[in-house]
């Protein structure tokens, strides 16, 4: 049960939760200016369908106005920092292919990765401002993925930012969802303490 | 002698070890070095240096740190700064490092004092890093998905030395690459900007000298944003006349920011922007519309714009779109005047009938025409003319007589409310009263104060005087609750005439005029003034006006200056309405200079100077003088005429004395022929022997003379005369010729002409001086056939003789006259004649003195030789004086007084020119 919060915590918890939703809607809007890039630039077709990317939580979840805030900022962490990872591997991976020949993906990639950075700084913050643990980043992360062909690697790149471009959906309105005054906030400790 | 050669030694083994590249396993080795190697030192603070000598100098060469000094840049260091720590270590101390300069070098001072270098270091002093100040950052948009971030900062003071700056910013788990100034050091912008994190910014200021951090600023750059302003601004008219709708676009996604507006507007030509009230424009949008505008006005529009929250900074305001509102029909009517010429014939005008354009916000489109209605409102029922016009005036004839004319102005969208004019028979209103300008700045206020009655309102005409043109008509049109308005376009220094008319509902007020100027200056040039009249004590001096266009202003006097060359100069003022003046109390005869200024109230200006001389004699002065003394002179005249008229006798004697006519002599009986010859019966009829009667003789001694003055002995002429004349009686011709013949040969010697006009020719008989009958006479007198008057000869300068020598003077006078006759032979005998008019009267006297004395100092012998030579001349002279002959008389000089004179006469010789006697 997290203790009564004083004044400025609800302040830095609502700034942090304003600044969270507008970073997932920007995060929201450049994945999708990228996905029309990628595509473009991969030589992919934007209608390609693609497996769900391994270690990657799903955005989408049933009942999900039964959670508890703690439990969709671990959620949302534990996205965030498997995106974190990915987008890192794509960029380097970018770099690889294509060298500085496309400085303009590869920055648009690298802004992205900060981006989400952010936003799992802005959900670590919240997760303290629960009084929460942050669970540890070692372990956590997606398991190293297997040595893919050139075009598994784009098409996986493909898949992670369409699940990008959802989970920064799903974190406006998980985050909208935690500056709403509730008394269920960290009603579920139990989820906080889960990986 | 060992020591010099130890000296040597030492010295050589110095230098060895210096240059062998053996001891110092390089090229050179040093014999010391200094502590600490090229120091960067605080500027201000202490400073010590120590210089340390190798051993192996010591051993050989005897050098200690004692002989250690220390230079800067070739300035040698005080040894109050030295200090000899040891054998081998000397250190120097400076308290203040500003003191300092390159190289410090540690030098030895061996014997003979040979100064040699053993080391050198480079300092540097400097400053440490102020910590920086005033950070402050702005994100600005790039494009539509570029962000920069750029910070400043203020660096502090200048440290001396090299200083690093670097922009540092990081997130609680993130650290950025700093960013790193170039070329400058207070400025840095960051291209890798993210938004929605709280970032931290600090500035970090590095050199030799130590390290500074600014304060962090912790911002999350969103709101620190400038976005781009909005593109592709478009403004469309809509179905109102009165809006228009602004469209543009946005640059920036609301997923980053939403946005709120400004816009701006204003009328094309307009400088003053009018704004969109920001509440209206506070929500993100992408068009506007903009209301309460005018109808067929063009607009300008302009639009940026900012986080909608306020945070950040506005962008910058777009480019410029206009557009234009649609049409409306026009707000009011034309104001209207008239002008009415009736001066072809009374009952008859030509009316002008002016109006005005609409202002554009007034037309509210393009004015198509105009519709003129006249109601001849004197007939009965009222005639009604129309006109469409194109033009903004209408002339018409019109009989004389109360109109009503109304104007509609028309565009596309409609017609405008009527404007009336009532143009009545006479203008028998009220006018305004108390008319008055004003100057305001560069406009004119007219203001007045208004009739009784109710007023409609007033027509203002105003028109530029002008000498050379015609003043053309301005009017303007105020409302009947004003009572002064503002002349706009009036110019400086050029005189309006203002004419305000009151308008009735039923009439219209007489006009009432004023001139005016916006503002005054002096004239342009001064009048030229002149004189009209100038007489002995004044002057009327004449100027004209100056034209209108050289006033400048209202001219308030004329300043009359005149002045004398060496004079105060007097200053006259006149009135401005004079063009003439007299100037009195001058001075007469004086040249003075008069110039002319003229003043308006804003100074004056003066005209060429002018000159005259006053008149030396006043008007009638010289009339004054001149008539007194003619009439003077003419009853001085007057009376010497009644003088001479009553002395007429005496004057007569005096003039034309009596000559004896030789006619009535004794001989003149037996020369009959003579008289008819020579008309002797005028003057035997002019002086009748009778009236010789009265004869009185004074007889004056020759030597007494002297004692006589010349007014004294002129009285005795006459007497002489007298005498003479009497002696003729007595003595009968011979006295007579006796005294006439050496008067008559010397007047018959120059002035043979004049006689000529007095009497006539003369025949002289010649005086027999001795023999008697049977004797043979004696050719001693001759006769004379001159022309010269006797009275004449009387006076002849050169018949007088002076003084005692009456000889010598005789003598001279024959001289003198054969001298002039032989000079004058090829003279005008007329010429002659003037010269012995001029004689004075002292001859006279010799002369008188000579015929009364008698006495001769000369032998008569001489005398007749000198006859007969003088009758030689005379034969000459007779040449000259065709028949007037002078012929110098011996008789005169004969001795013989008249007593011994011979009573009788015989008939003389006969000669040249003269007559036989028959």
């Amino acid at each position: 049960m997290a203790a009564a919060e004083s004044p400025s915590s609800a302040l830095r918890r609502r700034d942090l939760c304003s600044r969270g939703i507008r970073l997932a809607g920007k995060m929201r809007a450049d994945v999708v200016d990228l996905l029309d890039a990628y595509v473009e630039q991969q030589g992919l077709d934007a209608s390609a369908s693609v497996a769900a990317v391994e270690g990657v939580p799903v955005a989408a979840v049933e009942r999900w106005d039964e959670q508890t805030g703690t439990q969709r900022l671990l959620e949302n962490l534990a996205a965030y920092r498997a995106f974190r990872a990915l987008l890192a591997q794509m960029l380097e991976e970018q770099r690889e292919q294509l060298g500085e020949a496309d400085a303009g993906l590869g920055r648009a990639l690298a802004a992205l990765l900060l981006q989400v950075s952010a936003f799992a700084y802005h959900l670590e913050e919240l997760l303290r401002l629960e009084s929460r643990g942050i669970p540890g980043e070692e372990g956590d992360g997606p398991p190293p993925p297997p040595r893919l062909s050139l075009f598994e690697q784009k098409l996986r790149g493909l898949g992670v930012l369409r699940e990008l471009a959802q989970w920064a959906v799903r974190s406006v309105r998980d985050l909208r969802q935690l500056a709403k005054p509730s008394p269920a906030t960290g009603a579920a400790p139990g989820l906080a303490e889960s990986p | 002698m060992f020591s010099r050669w130890n000296w040597v030694a030492c010295g050589f083994y110095l230098v060895l070890n210096i240059c062998s590249p053996e001891a110092s396993g390089g090229l050179v080795q040093s014999c010391g070095y200094i502590i600490p190697e090229s120091p960067v030192l605080a500027l201000g603070s202490n400073f010590t240096a120590l210089c340390i000598l190798n051993d192996s100098c010591l051993d050989f060469g005897n050098i200690y740190a004692s002989q250690i000094i220390w230079k800067i840049k070739n300035r040698l260091v005080p040894k109050e700064q030295y200090r000899e720590i040891n054998r081998t270590v000397s250190s120097v101390t400076f308290n203040d490092t500003s003191s300092l300069a390159t190289p410090l070098t540690c030098n030895i001072l061996a014997d003979g004092q040979i100064e040699q270098n053993i080391y050198g270091i480079t300092v540097t002093v400097g400053l440490a890093p102020e910590k920086p100040k005033n950070l402050s950052c702005i994100v600005h948009q790039v494009s539509r998905f570029t962000y920069v971030m750029t910070c400043t900062w203020n660096p502090g003071r200048h440290t001396f030395l090299d200083t690093q700056f670097r922009l540092r910013y990081s997130w609680p788990e993130e650290v950025f690459p700093d960013c790193i100034p170039k070329d400058v050091n207070n400025s840095c912008t960051i291209t890798d900007i993210q938004f929605f994190v709280n970032t931290e910014i600090w500035v970090e200021a590095t050199n030799a000298l130590g390290k500074a951090e600014s304060d962090p600023l912790v911002v999350d750059p969103i709101d620190i944003v400038k976005p781009l302003s909005p593109q592709n601004v478009s403004v469309s008219s809509g179905v109102l006349p009165t809006v228009l709708k602004l469209s543009w676009e946005n640059w920036i996604s609301d997923a980053v920011m939403t946005l709120k507006f400004n816009i701006r507007y204003r009328i094309v030509g307009d400088a003053i922007w009018i704004e969109v009230p920001s509440e209206d424009t506070a929500s993100p949008r992408t068009s506007f519309s903009v209301q309460g505008l005018r109808p067929y006005t063009e607009y300008v529009f302009s639009i940026r714009c900012m986080k909608e929250d306020g945070m950040g900074y506005w962008s910058d305001w777009s480019e410029e779109k206009t557009g234009i509102t649609t049409e409306d029909q026009p707000s009011k009517g034309p104001p209207i005047w008239r002008i009415i010429d009736k001066s072809h014939s009374p009952a008859s005008w030509t009316v002008h009938l002016l109006w005005k354009a609409l202002k554009p916000f007034e037309a509210n489109g393009v004015i198509l025409q105009y519709e003129v209605t006249i109601r001849d409102k004197s007939s009965l029922p009222s005639l009604v003319k129309k006109y469409n016009v194109t033009s903004t005036n209408h002339t018409l004839q019109l009989p004389e007589g109360t109109y009503e004319v109304t104007l509609i102005a028309r565009n596309s969208v409609g017609a405008s409310p009527p404007s009336v004019l009532l143009i009545p028979a006479s203008n028998s209103k009220a006018p305004v009263k108390n008319l008055r300008t004003l100057p305001k700045h560069d406009k004119l206020w007219v203001g007045w104060t208004a009739p009784n009655s109710y007023v409609l309102k007033y027509v203002i005409e105003w028109c530029l005087v002008s000498s050379s043109s015609d003043c053309i008509i301005e009017w303007q049109i105020a409302l009947g609750d004003v009572q002064g308005i503002d002349l706009k376009g009036i110019k400086p220094f050029r005189c309006y005439l203002i004419t305000v008319y009151p308008l009735y509902t039923d009439g219209q007020g007489s006009g009432q005029s004023v001139k005016a100027y916006l503002k005054q200056d002096r004239p342009s040039k001064g009048p030229t003034v002149q004189t009209k009249k100038v007489g002995k004590a004044e002057a009327v001096l004449t100027w004209n006006h100056l034209s209108v266009e050289e006033q400048n202003g209202f001219i308030r006097n004329y300043t009359i200056l005149y002045k004398t060359i060496d004079g105060n100069e007097t200053v006259v003022t006149v009135d401005p309405s004079k063009t003439e003046y007299t100037l009195s109390s001058l001075t007469s005869d004086t040249l003075y200079t008069v110039r002319m200024m003229a003043s308006t109230d804003n100074g004056s200006r003066t005209g060429p100077d002018f000159t005259f001389t006053t008149q030396k004699f006043g008007k009638g002065e010289i009339e004054a003088i001149v008539v007194p003394v003619c009439l003077a002179f003419l009853l001085i005249v007057l009376l010497g005429v009644l003088f001479c008229f009553n002395k007429r006798d005496l004057i007569k004697k005096h003039i034309w004395p009596i000559v004896p006519d030789p006619s009535k002599s004794n001989i003149a009986q037996w020369s009959p022929q003579v008289p008819a010859k020579h008309n002797f019966n005028s003057k035997d009829q002019m002086y009748p022997e009778g009236s010789f009667t009265d004869v009185s003789i004074v007889e004056i001694e020759a030597d007494d003379k002297k004692s006589f003055s010349e007014q004294d002995l002129k009285p005795f002429d006459l007497l002489k005369k007298e005498k003479s004349t009497s002696e003729g009686h007595s003595s009968g011709i011979g006295g007579s010729s006796c005294m006439s013949s050496p008067r008559q040969s010397v007047s018959d010697s120059d002035e043979g002409e004049t006689t000529q006009n007095t009497s006539s020719t003369v025949q002289y008989s010649t005086v027999v001086l001795n023999g008697y009958r049977d004797q043979t006479p004696v050719q001693v007198f001759s006769r004379s056939e001159s022309t010269q008057p006797l009275l004449d000869s009387e006076e002849r300068p050169e018949d007088h003789a002076g003084g005692a020598d009456s000889t010598a003077h005789r003598q001279q006078y024959f001289r003198q006259n054969g001298g002039q006759d032989e000079t004058n032979t090829d003279r005008p005998c007329f010429e002659r004649t003037k010269q012995i008019t001029h004689a004075n009267e002292r001859d006279l006297v010799g002369f008188v003195q000579l015929q009364i004395s008698g006495q001769s100092s000369q032998p008569l012998g001489l005398g007749m030789e000198k006859n007969t030579q003088e009758a030689d001349l005379s034969n000459a002279l007779q040449i000259c004086t065709e028949g007037q002959t002078v012929r110098p008389e011996t008789v005169e000089e004969n001795p013989l007084s008249v007593d011994e004179m011979p009573k009788s006469y015989l008939p003389q010789t006969v000669r040249q020119g003269g007559y036989m006697p028959q």
